[in-house]
């Protein structure tokens, strides 16, 4: 029976998969001082379609958490399940999008979206890359090569070609921190309403608190050395938040009071 | 850095997008390159008729520097002979055969080499010994193994070839950007997928400039094995000019090789160009 579930999971991932329950004993890098404990002690459960921001400094480890949940990572102690199944490696159903935006210079916007979609009919394909271009909005943009894209159209193809696998979950490591203030504002807005439009799960990994506040359902503040998590804070604000609004800012306060509190910050 | 390049560069510079505006600056700037390129004319045609005047005044003997007219008509009269292209078509064809042998060799090692660690620690520094020793300084060797015939002067052609492909296929290879690599994993990409779609593509620039430079010396080595000893082909024309002592022909020669080089540098050129796309660097 269980297997048969699994299966039906598998073939309506939007709609019922999602559900990630990360349990993390320890995660070390061998460095020539000896083992380096990154992280430490983490169990989370996040729920499927939810949109989840992990904020830290360098160096807390928060990027090789999300490279754990991509698969990317696979030596550490612990295991990571989505929806009840073992995370082994990269899959599909995990779309990854990386500060950089990593598209392939030599193929056009449309082709890079596609790369992952090698096993598709042509003519799925295209739908498909079609659909999420439209989406982040750059459907007239396809035939470009990334060298002709700005930094947001870029992280905007980017997020496209994660989204084009249609993942269960969507992983963003600090997408934003190289854009500039305003279409990193115009960025964070595009990326509610594409996760409003697909209702994938979300984690996204920032320094920016503001960011944090203003997209997720839950923050996660992870302190350093060993890295684990601090303090979890629900935003129980509705879509679109006001960043002046007065709750707002009384919940960035809180993230950051748990920043400047002992042993989150050097 | 040419005026193309700068253009090329200013969209991403500006942030901005691809637009009519952008599109139509372009093709102003390939005006300005057609007219730069015009410039560089001006001085050597300059030389060109000084050259002429000078010979034809009499200020310089003909059989120490002949006039580009006598030169041109030199040429002229030896392709309606015949035995020109006889000349031509068998420098030509060992270069071909020199330069395929080794881009094949330097595409097979330079690949395995740049691929797999392992074989790069075994083979590496063997070539990168035998590269130190100048090509030249083998051809005793080759006349010795390979005799005086065609086989010999192929070998040395192929030798000199081969390493500017090997080399720049496999540091290449070994410095592909792993952020790129890793885009190929979490795509699954299996170890020929890997190459065929990842690593392939990204050394494809490298690749071209390496079978471009390889090209180069096998023109530069042709002229050396047919200077050391043949009965045909144009660097055999050379050493037949100089001991008639007739410089029109030596000085012929050496401008059907500048034609050939060219000829074949602006093919590879254009193919790499095409194989390329519209990728900026």
């Amino acid at each position: 029976m269980a297997v048969m579930v699994d299966e039906l999971a598998l073939n309506n991932p939007a709609t019922t998969g999602g559900a990630l329950e990360i349990s993390i004993a320890h995660k070390t890098f061998a460095t020539r001082q000896g083992l380096l404990t990154v992280l430490h002690d983490i169990s989370l459960a996040i729920d499927p379609g939810e949109f989840v921001c992990i904020v830290g400094g360098s160096g807390c480890g928060k990027t090789t958490l999300l490279r754990i949940l991509a698969g990317l990572e696979t030596d550490y102690a612990g295991t990571v399940r989505l929806d009840g199944r073992g995370v082994a490696g990269p899959d599909l159903n995990r779309g990854v999008v990386f500060q950089e935006h990593r598209l392939l210079p030599w193929l056009t916007v449309h082709d890079n979206v596609a790369f992952g979609l090698a096993r598709l009919a042509p003519a799925e394909r295209t739908r498909k890359v079609e659909h999420y271009l439209d989406l982040v909005g750059l459907k007239n943009f396809q035939y470009a090569y990334p060298h002709q894209l700005s930094g947001g159209m870029s992280q905007r193809v980017a997020i496209a070609r994660a989204l084009a696998g249609c993942p269960e979950v969507l992983l963003l490591d600090e997408p934003f921190a190289s854009l500039d203030a305003l279409t990193r504002i115009r960025m964070q807005e595009e990326l509610l309403r594409v996760w409003q439009a697909e209702r994938t799960t979300v984690v996204l990994v920032t320094h920016d608190i503001e960011e944090a506040v203003y997209l997720a359902d839950r923050v996660l503040v992870m302190s350093s050395e060993p890295g684990t998590i601090k303090n979890v804070l629900p935003v129980d604000l509705p879509h679109p938040r006001e960043r002046t609004d007065h709750e707002f800012s009384r919940i960035r306060k809180s993230v950051l009071d748990e920043f400047f509190a002992r042993g989150t910050l050097e | 850095m040419s005026t193309a390049e700068q253009n090329h560069r200013l969209p991403r510079k500006e942030s901005t997008t691809p637009t009519a505006e952008s599109l139509r600056s372009e093709k102003r700037s390939r005006h300005i390159h057609v007219a730069d390129r015009f410039l560089g004319w001006i001085i050597p045609l300059s030389i060109l008729l000084i050259w002429e005047a000078l010979a034809r005044g009499g200020i310089l003997a003909p059989n120490w520097l002949p006039a580009p007219s006598v030169i041109a008509r030199t040429i002229y009269e030896m392709a309606v002979a015949g035995d020109l292209w006889h000349h031509v078509a068998i420098t030509v064809a060992r270069v071909a055969v020199g330069f395929l042998i080794a881009a094949a060799a330097g595409t097979f090692l330079g690949a395995l080499t740049g691929y797999l660690p392992i074989a790069r620690k075994l083979l590496d520094p063997l070539l990168q010994s035998l590269r130190s020793v100048p090509s030249i300084a083998w051809v005793p060797l080759f006349l010795l193994w390979l005799g005086i015939q065609e086989t010999s002067k192929i070998a040395l052609i192929s030798l000199g070839a081969f390493f500017p492909v090997y080399l720049n296929l496999s540091v290449a290879m070994r410095h592909v950007d792993p952020k790129l690599l890793e885009v190929g994993k979490l795509y699954r990409l299996n170890s020929f997928q890997m190459v065929r779609r990842l690593i392939l593509p990204a050394v494809l620039p490298e690749y071209m400039v390496g079978l471009r430079s390889g090209l180069g010396l096998a023109w530069m080595f042709v002229v050396a094995a047919e200077l050391l000893g043949a009965s045909s082909g144009l660097g055999y024309l050379m050493v037949d000019g100089q001991m008639t002592g007739r410089a029109a022909i030596i000085l012929g020669s050496v401008l059907l090789f500048a034609i050939c080089g060219k000829a074949t540098d602006w093919a590879m050129n254009t193919t790499g160009a095409k194989l390329l796309g519209h990728r900026a660097r």
